[in-house]
């Protein structure tokens, strides 16, 4: 990886002051935005970086999407239509499985791909079998992330792959779940191709996925 | 009546025994939490959560079908409490779930960024005027007619509930020989902050924006937490008080933001738990790896910990097993997808290693899941009573004892209105002022620590 910014090197140290200032620089000397957020991401990216090696924890994780929020509200007046979709390194679709409400772990999760360039497509929490299905149709994901907090989800993820296959697209996407109660004995009962132990991971076998 | 009671001690004191980490016959079998209990009774979870008449027959069912396991709690949440006050903090099956889907925390922000001064100045007084407010739905105009009826309805109710848990646990005390595995609750300071007040992302910011603040309000909150704490544990300090630990897991914090904010205060508070002549269940949610063997620093045999799925309790024993009693070993995976095979030769290692000298209890990840299956279970404790004997009889001598260890002073109990400005309010006293003052300061106490209730 080339040497980083300015702009992602405070991102990296969670320097929330130096990142607004910088932003605001950039755009006082109109800089594009859709610039501002490929420098962003590379310090997400530098994030989950030291977050593999142990340097980073969940804490930072969550605080450094807090400082990319703050970003992106600056930048969405200065953003055109055509930058939205631009470059996206594939399409990733992610929800909270039915019956459960818990989403701090898939959030992660999405910013997380956002910042590796993804196009994340978030269902949200309770999503119910139908929708996780639907949308891999209508988006030809690649890649589908199911979330759970709690135990009794197991034969929802499995009710989830086995639609999938009903479909006719099981073949097509690789489905990883994440999240507490899960392991690789759950994962091999509700037939997912993958576990991953934690949101890096994640990012990890979408970017395996998509090459 | 008089088997029932010997039935009782016997189980209390291998439960007792083996969180001292004294010699006990074999390794006892006693969950925290046992949802599978709740499930097992065939109510739905909805009937569970509301309807507490079944609670003592949901309770004599199981015990008689697993007469083996040594201690038996299941149930906390009470539905009409809920509702009466609007508590928001949480999805209720029936209500706001299908019936038999459980019961869910919803996280979120109730306490602002810019208000850690007026939490740490005056705890009492943040929490009506703040956090209740918006935690329940009915006080949305407080001083309303409304909100008025709330409140009196919640405290009718909060005794109702006491009533009714008073004779559940002699019920399963005399008529099923039952102790309980833990009564009572107190949350790490830094949890109180993480889970109902500041949510999740607002504490794992605050600590990166504003750490001294944190710091303070995790040590401003202690006295009110322990006197929360220690008003609805067992007034005989037989059962431990439960500490859930949440947040305090890798890869939550970094062991150093564990250091600096987590522990110091968690410390604080279990000793003076610990100082008042209790013991503590702690459950170290998620994995406590890089942290636990600050359960070294407090007193031996009084902290029993609950390792969840995700910790390894191999490397649990080895590194603070000398000096606490663990519990756990088989995870939420194993009890509801695997089978009675792979039951029994998990339970075996677990005894052959976790239990060998003691201090170990049989448990899932913290509890037993609702949906553990009938067979699993039983194949936990038959391969309990197989591979967990140590000996036939137990000497551990039962701790029972309605007063604190001699020179302990509770922390100072936070009140609303303080008795002297009611005494002077009323002017001259004709009267015995003791009469007065006690019953005076006795519901300010309760009522104080009440509002500490609704937080999580």
């Amino acid at each position: 990886m080339a040497e980083l910014t300015a702009l992602a090197k405070a991102l990296v140290e969670l320097d929330e002051e130096q990142v607004m200032e910088l932003v605001k620089q950039k755009l006082d000397a109109g800089e594009p935005a859709m610039n501002i957020i490929k420098e962003c991401n590379e310090g997400m990216a530098g994030i989950g970086k030291r977050f593999e090696d142990g340097v980073y924890f969940l804490s930072e994780l969550i605080f450094s999407a807090e400082i990319l929020q703050n970003v992106m509200a600056e930048l969405e007046p200065h953003l055109k239509e055509s930058d939205q979709k631009a470059e996206s390194r594939g399409i990733v679709v992610l929800g909270t499985v039915k019956g459960d409400i818990h989403d701090i772990g898939k959030n992660i999760v999405a910013t997380l791909l956002t910042g590796a360039g993804f196009e994340v497509v978030d269902l949200g929490v309770d999503v119910p079998t139908e929708a996780f299905v639907e949308k891999v149709k209508e988006t030809g994901a690649k890649v589908l992330g199911m979330s759970a907090l709690l135990s009794f989800t197991y034969p929802e993820m499995k009710t989830v792959i086995d639609a999938l296959k009903d479909a006719g697209i099981r073949d097509k996407v690789t489905v990883i779940i994440g999240g507490a109660p899960c392991n690789e004995q759950v994962r091999e009962f509700v037939g997912a191709d993958y576990y991953a132990i934690d949101a890096v991971t994640g990012v990890n076998i979408s970017k395996q996925v998509y090459g | 009546m008089e088997d029932k009671k010997k039935l009782f001690e016997e189980r209390l004191k291998r439960y007792q025994g083996a969180i001292a980490l004294a010699p006990v016959d074999r390794v006892p079998i006693a969950a925290g939490a046992n949802y599978f209990a709740e499930t097992y009774s065939g109510l739905t979870k909805q009937q569970f959560v509301y309807d507490s008449s079944k609670w003592m027959e949901a309770d004599k069912k199981f015990v008689e079908d697993f007469p083996e396991v040594d201690a038996l709690r299941s149930g906390r949440i009470w539905g009409p409490l809920h509702d009466i006050v609007g508590y928001n903090m949480y999805k209720l099956p029936g209500r706001d779930l299908p019936p038999d889907v459980q019961f869910q925390f919803i996280e979120g922000e109730r306490m602002k960024a810019d208000e850690y001064d007026l939490l740490i100045s005056n705890p009492g007084q943040f929490l009506l005027e703040r956090v209740l407010p918006r935690v329940f739905n009915e006080l949305k105009e407080p001083g309303s007619m409304r909100a008025h009826v709330a409140f009196l309805k919640a405290g009718m109710a909060q005794m109702y509930l006491a009533g009714a848990m008073k004779q559940r646990a002699l019920h399963l005390q005399n008529e099923l020989g039952m102790p309980q595995p833990m009564v009572g609750v107190m949350l790490a300071p830094f949890d109180m902050l993480a889970d109902g007040l500041r949510g999740l992302k607002g504490i794992m910011t605050d600590i990166h924006r504003r750490p001294d603040k944190v710091l303070e309000a995790c040590d401003a909150i202690i006295p009110d937490m322990v006197n929360a704490a220690l008003a609805t544990a067992d007034p005989l300090r037989r059962y431990p008080i439960f500490m859930p630990l949440h947040r305090g897991c890798h890869p939550f914090l970094s062991p150093k933001q564990f250091d600096t904010f987590y522990w110091p205060s968690l410390k604080k508070a279990m000793l003076m738990l610990i100082d008042a002549g209790y013991t503590i269940r702690a459950f170290l949610e998620g994995d406590w790896s890089p942290n636990w063997h600050h359960m070294r620093e407090l007193p031996k045999g009084k902290v029993l910990c609950d390792i969840d799925g995700p910790g390894d309790i191999f490397k649990a024993k080895a590194d603070f097993g000398d000096c606490q009693c663990i519990a756990g070993g088989l995870s939420d995976s194993l009890l509801i997808l695997g089978t009675p095979d792979e039951i029994r030769e998990r339970v075996r290692k677990l005894c052959e290693v976790v239990g060998r000298d003691g201090g170990f209890i049989m448990n899932g990840g913290c509890c037993i899941p609702y949906d553990a299956k009938p067979e699993n279970y039983r194949a936990m404790i038959d391969a309990t009573l197989e591979y967990g004997r140590y000996s036939d009889r137990t000497d551990f001598e039962i701790q029972c004892d309605p007063n604190p260890p001699a020179g302990w002073k509770p922390p100072k109990a936070g009140v609303i209105t303080p008795w002297e400005v009611k005494k002077a309010e009323l002017g001259h006293i004709y009267g015995d002022e003791e009469l007065i003052k006690g019953p005076w300061e006795m519901f300010e106490r309760m009522a104080y620590n009440w509002l500490w209730a609704w937080t999580w």
